[in-house]
């Protein structure tokens, strides 16, 4: 079991430095001189090249990339020169709006996914499987963005039910004391339900565009999981006993399914990184994904560069921590042979 | 066995059908039996006879795209078709349990065997607490004969082997004490030795606790040494019932005569090749109109009324038949 | 009559007789119409590809043709899906976008199955350090979100459509590459195989004419969930600018055009695009799990 486990931290960390390299060789490809950028169109060459030795950009390439790798792994992520700021600083005052919005995101998926997915398996119900897979294509084929852009038109400038993008809190309501920087949560610990139905009633409809593809996705195989452990004798010995329907299903072979549906979160994360982008910049939402564009709509890639590789490693940690998770949650793995 | 007493289970009629994209197959063509407390009683056939949708249907777990399209299922004297799943879940597992083949993947494998076990127990009993049911558990595991079994009570169906498997599933069936048993092939997944294990405790608990027992199994030595009473199962159709002794001294069907001379006899040490029985049983989605066991008939095939007309059940002396020539079977029987 | 005859047509190498192009024909006609969903989608499909090609020709406008005096128009016979801030006809650049996405989409598909299919092939039937740096490679590759690593890539090579291209080619590669690998490896011991070397057929024939046909299924299937992948990339990429650039008419850049003016009632300018882009990448994932369902069914879903 440790071995195992060390193999796959290993093959974690060459992960990384691969794609430290892909990120390093892509983005040094960068047009305009960053010295320049800093420095402004008027500089003179000799502030320019006194410039460049300094930032670094004079030495070889390798160790350029050394200094890459390390100055990102010991926190420097460099100074965004547009904010003002640290890179660091820069995300990590946003970085809570963006996990709350995510994490949100994320529960709504899960719970229809297990839901639909029960629903559709437990009893053969062509309907309801056919109205689940519709959905899962649907999930599958809109683009975040436009979705969220969809919603808003319906449900804000159409009906007026549900607020509009910019805020994360109705600007009537006082904030909740600062715990995590995640409003709900933050509303909850301070036992404040106002605050807390506001900041929700805020995130509605950002956290289900940002939700539908991992919805799709979840679902999806959830159901097809779910079907074939369905058809398991295990299942009929277990009615056998006289358990329901339902019981049986839920009890029975959802915690079989969702072993082999732990192996998605990779890919939901991702989506989840990826969606993030695009869903904040339609709903103006202070996350970190919005900071990236307005990054690149300023040229100051400083931050993207820092996101992307930060983007990876979240990727490889999560899959790490699902292999884990499989050796630990599977009794069969966890327990080892028939004695 | 008590001859006397009303039958505990009593099938009649009974149909089941598959709706497949090659057709409807008719899987249990309207079977009907009495089983009386205490009885053995063994169903016998090849796989694709019905016998597995035989005991499903009888338990009412048969889903779409199948179904139960007709025939009564008394269970001490209260009809089972036609009730809704709830009615159905209340008598599952209590007055009547299974016992199915193939422990291997007849147990949840992300569960324990105490928790298993638990749930059967504390289905029937929402009364009992957790740990009494535990207690009740690790007594069924020593019933059925697991080694340590405290220990081994949470321990998970994976360290457990084949043959102990099986005894937790036999201790999961009789854990309520149930009227009836349907065993499904329970030994065809396991070794010859702990076979015989596995049905020497079959037959100890049964007879303990006053079960009535359906075996079904296409192994002839298990009907030989298990049970009371025997009947022929063949596409879908019983087409001999009669004492286990009566029908293995002879035959009246001509199916189970061919089964009976297809069984190696190391007493007999008979040179030549094993008399199989040619081709292959019938599709249950395209029955002909006569006999379904004609083409494969050393009696009956080519016979005007054999093509003809299918065979009704009759009695025969102290046994049921669905043969024209049953008559016919018998004297071959005696003379051979 | 010769003591060596021609070998039995069971140990040829062409054992298998070329499917006859009519049944080619009548397959291709089920896998794509028979089913509902399926021919739903291809009708689909077909439909904006005629949108794509014909419409520029058939509906004479331009889509760069800035006329203020025109600008935020409801949809109207005039302008069927309306016009947008700087008084350009939408459906007209719903056609060209339409042909640009659907110009990129089969091109990443096929560039990034044979560049994915060549490692893959390579690494599985050769290993060795090859199998290993490659792999290596596409799980650096594999450790981004796909969809940063196109924007990286993009950022990288310079804005613009053919950048935008290359990153989403090469974020697709390791799907093809991963998935060939372990075609490569299954078959690589597989009797056909071998009994092919021992009656002395070169590796490229085997390849060819033996593995080729195998891997084809998988090719189609991955290649449809690829085809939509690159649709809604391009627009995504688009969307944030890294894409194509002002005044290309594409999907993504045009729903970042009306993005202020779809809640201020004006929502014709982003609605046509998106739905652009959610029927080509919905009709191209029906089509590739019909596929798999025809070519593969005893593979699982793939997620």
């Amino acid at each position: 079991m440790l071995r195992f486990l060390s193999g796959r931290v290993l093959g974690g960390i060459a992960s990384i430095f691969g794609a430290s390299i892909l990120a390093f060789v892509f983005l040094r490809a960068i047009p305009g001189d960053p010295a320049r950028l800093v420095l402004g169109p008027l500089a003179s060459p000799q502030a320019i090249s006194a410039l460049h030795k300094q930032m670094g950009l004079d030495d070889p390439i390798y160790v350029q990339y050394w200094r890459y790798v390390s100055d990102f792994f010991s926190g420097h992520w460099g100074f965004s020169y547009s904010a003002g700021q640290s890179v660091g600083q820069q995300i990590g005052s946003r970085l809570p709006a963006s996990l709350e919005l995510g994490l949100w995101a994320f529960l709504f998926a899960f719970v229809f996914a297990v839901l639909l997915a029960l629903l559709s398996t437990y009893r053969h119900r062509p309907v309801i499987d056919g109205i689940t897979r519709a959905l899962a294509f649907i999930g599958l084929g809109t683009p975040p963005f436009w979705l969220g852009l969809m919603l808003l038109v319906v449900f804000f400038s159409w009906l007026g039910i549900l607020p509009g993008p910019g805020s994360r809190i109705g600007d009537s309501v006082p904030l909740p004391p600062k715990i995590t920087g995640m409003l709900t949560i933050d509303a909850i610990l301070a036992g404040d339900p106002r605050a807390f139905l506001s900041a929700f009633v805020h995130l509605l409809l950002p956290a289900f565009s940002l939700g539908l593809a991992s919805f799709a996705l979840l679902v999806r195989l959830l159901r097809a999981n779910l079907a074939e452990v369905g058809r398991e004798p295990f299942l009929v010995v277990v009615r056998s006993k006289g358990l329901g329907r339902w019981t049986a299903h839920r009890r029975h072979a959802l915690p079989n399914a969702f072993l082999p549906t732990l192996t998605a979160s990779g890919l939901i994360l991702a989506q989840l990184i990826a969606g993030s982008v695009v869903v904040e910049e339609v709903f103006n939402w202070p996350g970190v994904g919005k900071l990236v564009v307005d990054s690149i709509l300023r040229q100051d890639f400083s931050v993207v560069q820092a996101f992307i590789l930060l983007s990876a490693c979240a990727y490889v940690a999560i899959n790490l921590v699902v292999d884990l998770l499989y050796g630990v949650l599977d009794p069969r793995v966890r327990e080892g042979a028939a004695t | 066995m008590n001859a006397n007493s009303q039958p505990v289970l009593s099938v009649k009629d009974l149909e089941t059908v598959f709706h497949t994209g090659a057709g409807t197959v008719r899987a249990v063509r309207r079977i009907s039996f009495d089983l009386r407390p205490g009885e053995r009683l063994g169903i016998v056939g090849e796989s694709g006879s019905g016998k597995s949708a035989t005991a499903l249907s009888i338990l009412g777990l048969i889903e779409p795209p199948g179904e139960v399209v007709g025939g009564s299922v008394l269970l001490n004297g209260r009809e089972l078709v036609g009730r809704s799943d709830r009615e159905l879940g209340a008598v599952r597992g209590k007055e009547i349990s299974l016992v199915y083949q193939d422990p291997m993947s007849a147990l949840d494998p992300v569960k324990s065997i105490g928790k298993q076990l638990v749930e059967t127990i504390r289905r029937h009993d929402r009364s009992i607490s957790r740990k009494a049911a535990r207690k009740q558990a690790v007594e069924l595991l020593r019933d059925v004969e697991v080694p340590q079994p405290e220990r081994r009570l949470d321990e998970f169906p994976h360290q457990y082997s084949g043959g102990m498997r099986q005894r937790v599933m036999i201790a999961s069936a009789l854990a309520n004490r149930p009227d009836v048993v349907l065993a499904d092939e329970p030994t065809t997944a396991l070794d010859v030795t702990t076979q015989a294990q596995v049905l020497e405790l079959l037959n100890r608990l049964v007879s303990e606790r006053g079960a009535a027992i359906v075996l079904i199994t296409h192994n002839l030595g298990i009907v030989a040494e298990f049970c009371d009473t025997v009947r022929v199962m063949y596409a879908g159709r019983l087409v001999e019932a009669a004492a286990t002794r009566t029908l293995f001294r002879a035959p009246a069907h001509p199916y189970a005569g061919a089964l009976l001379r297809a069984v190696p006899r190391p007493d007999r040490l008979e040179r030549g090749p094993l008399p199989a029985i040619p081709g292959a049983p019938p599709n249950l989605a395209e029955l002909p109109s006569g006999c379904s066991f004609e083409p494969r008939c050393p009696l009956g095939a080519g016979r005007p009324k054999c093509l003809q007309d299918a065979p009704t059940d009759r009695a025969l002396g102290a046994r049921h038949v669905e043969c024209h020539f049953a008559e016919e079977q018998l004297k071959q029987e005696v003379t051979a | 009559m010769s003591v060596v005859s021609t070998p039995p047509a069971a140990l040829s190498l062409d054992s298998h007789p070329p499917v006859e192009d009519a049944g080619r024909w009548a397959a291709a006609r089920s896998l794509l119409l028979g089913e509902p969903a399926a021919a739903a989608a291809t009708i689909v499909l077909a439909i904006l590809i005629a949108m794509a090609i014909l419409g520029p020709i058939v509906w004479h406008k331009d889509p760069a043709a800035i006329d203020v005096g025109a600008a935020l128009q409801h949809p109207s016979w005039a302008h069927p899906m309306g016009t947008d801030s700087s008084g350009r006809d939408i459906l007209t650049r719903f056609d060209y976008g339409a042909r640009l996405s659907l110009a990129v989409a089969p091109l990443v598909a096929i560039v990034g199955a044979a560049l994915g299919t060549v490692v893959g092939l390579l690494a599985g039937v050769f290993g060795g350090w090859f199998d290993t740096i490659s792999m290596r490679a596409m799980d650096a590759i594999l450790a981004f979100p796909p969809l940063i690593l196109a924007m990286a890539v993009t950022i990288g090579l310079g804005v613009g459509v053919r950048s935008a291209t290359i990153g989403i080619i090469i974020t697709a590669i390791p799907w093809y590459a991963r998935l060939l690998r372990s075609d490569a490896l299954s078959l690589r011991s597989r009797p056909f195989i071998e009994a092919a070397r021992a009656l002395g057929a070169t590796r490229s024939r085997i390849v060819r004419r033996h593995v080729l046909p195998h891997v084809l299924p998988t090719l189609l299937v991955q290649g449809a969930s690829v085809f939509g992948y690159a649709i809604l990339t391009l627009a995504a990429l688009g969307f944030v600018g890294l894409g194509a650039q002002p005044p290309t008419a594409e999907w993504g850049t045009m729903i970042t055009d009306g993005l202020q003016y779809a809640i201020t009632g004006q929502w014709w300018i982003v609605t046509f695009p998106g739905l652009g882009v959610f029927f080509a990448v919905t009709a191209a994932n029906i089509l590739a799990d019909r596929v798999q369902a025809v070519l593969d069914p005893r593979a699982g879903g793939r997620a």
